[in-house]
């Protein structure tokens, strides 16, 4: 299925204001009860899905602010396919709170009726590409709308891989069309654990299906892998690190200007933290966005 | 060439028995990449344990937040989660608790473990539009007796031998007694809750039993045997009323089935 561009987020995505932020349970009241809060806001619905007193504050909310969708059990390269109630159940909340889009993760999360709660790897190959458009599409055919797929944070990779990380999602794209979420924070750690150069990556992204980005909190730790070395792991615990702001810079100069959501979801720090977060991505984006442009006149 | 399937079974094979080795051969990504595979595993584990300790507090403040914690881990290991959305994971881990060696001085403790899960269960729901004693008289008593009630979603019903409702009232209250003495008894609790408000009410047995069978899905009139095998003087027709006076009944299969 060929599926048109989500037009609500591209319009937002032309104010002077792209920064939303991940809006999770401990908040949601508050948010229900009228503080002030971001151009738009982005919710996990496997948190809704079954809690009915959250969802009757979800639909309040999103009778006020736009929302998107960012499942983490969608799981499109599990192999045993994408589970179909879970699915209904997600399109069910869609049709109910109408967002901006839905997203998910270059991943997989489910094996043989198990849920492993977490977004586990895929080597990029021909198979794999097969299994992950073969989901895509039943995404796309069962929401009516484009998925917007996540790179994935990596600790690991597969010596089966044919295919580089961007290879792989421009292939995805020209496959379903499909739209891309670029996590810059996963980009960044995931260049930094597995030792490539992140802004090549981000020149591969392939830029014209990037509907959303993220920022996200990383934390450094000893790499049990390599001795006296270090990984980043995708904790989503504190606030953006000053190489992740530089590189959603970079990023925006060469996608132009996107939707970008603040996740934090570990730790949670008040609303206003997250506010705050948002505040700066709106900053850094108009300066940069700025400077594109004078480059592009100077040139 | 590891087909995908494969990679997948070694991986989830890996996740929920620790045991990364055999995964480890197709990986890259520093010297030892089965270490790296251990922070997926390192968060499967974390993530559910830390999700069973937030739905069990009351349980971790009777037996000891490490008591708790240690048979989380162990049930996210035996148990994973089948469905997913985490919220509904953990419904059995009251029985897998109480089974532990760790919980075995607490003959209790199931039963005040079940009656947390319920507790947070219902606080989660939302209340229905009830209908009316008048509209339920307007059945007709030969068509009531067939029928079975829907009733509100956040209410559950629990025995047990142990006045547990008391120690929830007590762990609820936020004030650590000097001393509290559990009584051994046989106790009927009907768990009410909606939007974050919960409230545990003490049942006799006959009532308890007649709306146990009614939020089971059995008929009134099968409830009301029920209730009346465990006490004869129990009066079905005024029980019917008090349920719809508190609002609890949704629908009826005769409204449900009507033209």
């Amino acid at each position: 299925m060929r599926v048109a561009v989500a037009t609500r987020a591209e319009r937002s995505a032309t104010s002077s204001r792209l920064a939303g932020v991940g809006l999770r349970l401990p908040h949601l009241a508050e948010v229900a009860a009228g503080v002030p809060t971001t151009a738009w806001l982005e919710v996990h619905p496997e948190n809704f899905l079954a809690n009915p007193h959250a969802r009757e504050l979800l639909l309040d909310i999103a009778r006020r602010h736009s929302v998107s969708l960012h499942s983490v059990g969608l799981s499109v390269g599990s192999i045993g396919g994408v589970d179909r109630k879970h699915l209904k159940r997600i399109r069910g909340l869609a049709d109910e709170i109408k967002p901006i889009l839905v997203s998910g993760h270059l991943a997989w999360s489910t094996h043989r009726g198990m849920y492993l709660n977490d977004l586990l790897p895929l080597p990029y190959t021909e198979e794999t590409l097969r299994v992950v458009a073969a989901h895509v599409h039943e995404v796309q055919d069962a929401l009516g709308r484009p998925y917007v797929v996540e790179n994935p944070a990596s600790y690991v990779g597969f010596a089966t891989s044919t295919l580089t990380e961007t290879e792989f999602l421009a292939e995805l794209v020209a496959r379903t069309g499909c739209q891309l979420l670029c996590d810059v924070s996963n980009a960044f750690l995931s260049a930094a654990n597995m030792g490539y150069d992140v802004y090549a990556y981000i020149d591969a992204f392939p830029a014209h299906a990037v509907a959303e980005i993220h920022l996200g909190g990383f934390t450094r730790e000893d790499d049990e892998a390599t001795p006296g070395g270090h990984i980043l792991i995708d904790t989503h615990a504190g606030a953006i690190a000053e190489q992740a702001w530089d590189l959603y810079a970079y990023a925006l100069r060469r996608f132009g200007p996107r939707p970008t959501l603040i996740e934090w979801d570990n730790d949670l720090p008040s609303f206003s933290t997250l506010l705050a977060e948002a505040d700066r991505a709106d900053n850094v984006a108009a300066n940069a966005l700025r400077q594109g442009h004078e480059h592009a006149l100077a040139g | 060439m590891l087909s995908l399937a494969d990679l997948q079974c070694s991986v989830a094979r890996a996740m929920i028995t620790g045991e990364t080795e055999p995964a480890a051969a197709w990986l890259v990504g520093g010297a030892r990449p089965e270490k790296r595979l251990d922070i997926h595993l390192r968060h499967y584990e974390a993530s559910l344990t830390a999700a069973l300790r937030e739905k069990f507090p009351a349980c971790a403040w009777l037996a000891g937040a490490n008591v708790v914690s240690a048979v989380a881990c162990e049930y996210v290991r035996a148990r994973p989660p089948r469905l997913l959305c985490i919220a509904d994971y953990g419904e059995d881990f009251p029985r897998f608790l109480a089974n532990d060696g760790r919980a075995r001085t607490m003959p209790y403790l199931e039963s005040f473990a079940a009656l947390e899960w319920a507790v947070g269960r219902v606080s989660i729901a939302i209340d229905h539009p009830p209908i009316s004693w008048s509209d339920i008289g307007r059945m007709g008593s030969e068509r009531l007796l067939d029928s079975t009630l829907s009733l509100q979603p956040g209410v559950r019903y629990l025995s047990s031998t142990w006045g547990v409702d008391e120690l929830m009232a007590t762990y609820l209250s936020g004030i650590e007694p000097e001393r509290f003495v559990l009584p051994e008894s046989d106790t009927f609790i009907e768990v009410r809750g909606a939007r974050g408000a919960v409230h545990l009410t003490r049942l006799d047995g006959a009532t308890f039993t007649f709306r146990r069978e009614l939020a089971a899905g059995c008929s009134i009139g099968y409830a009301a045997g029920a209730a009346l095998d465990r006490d004869s003087t129990f009066d079905p027709g005024e029980a019917l009323r008090l349920l719809a006076h508190a609002n609890l009944i949704v629908t009826t299969s005769a409204q449900a089935n009507a033209p």
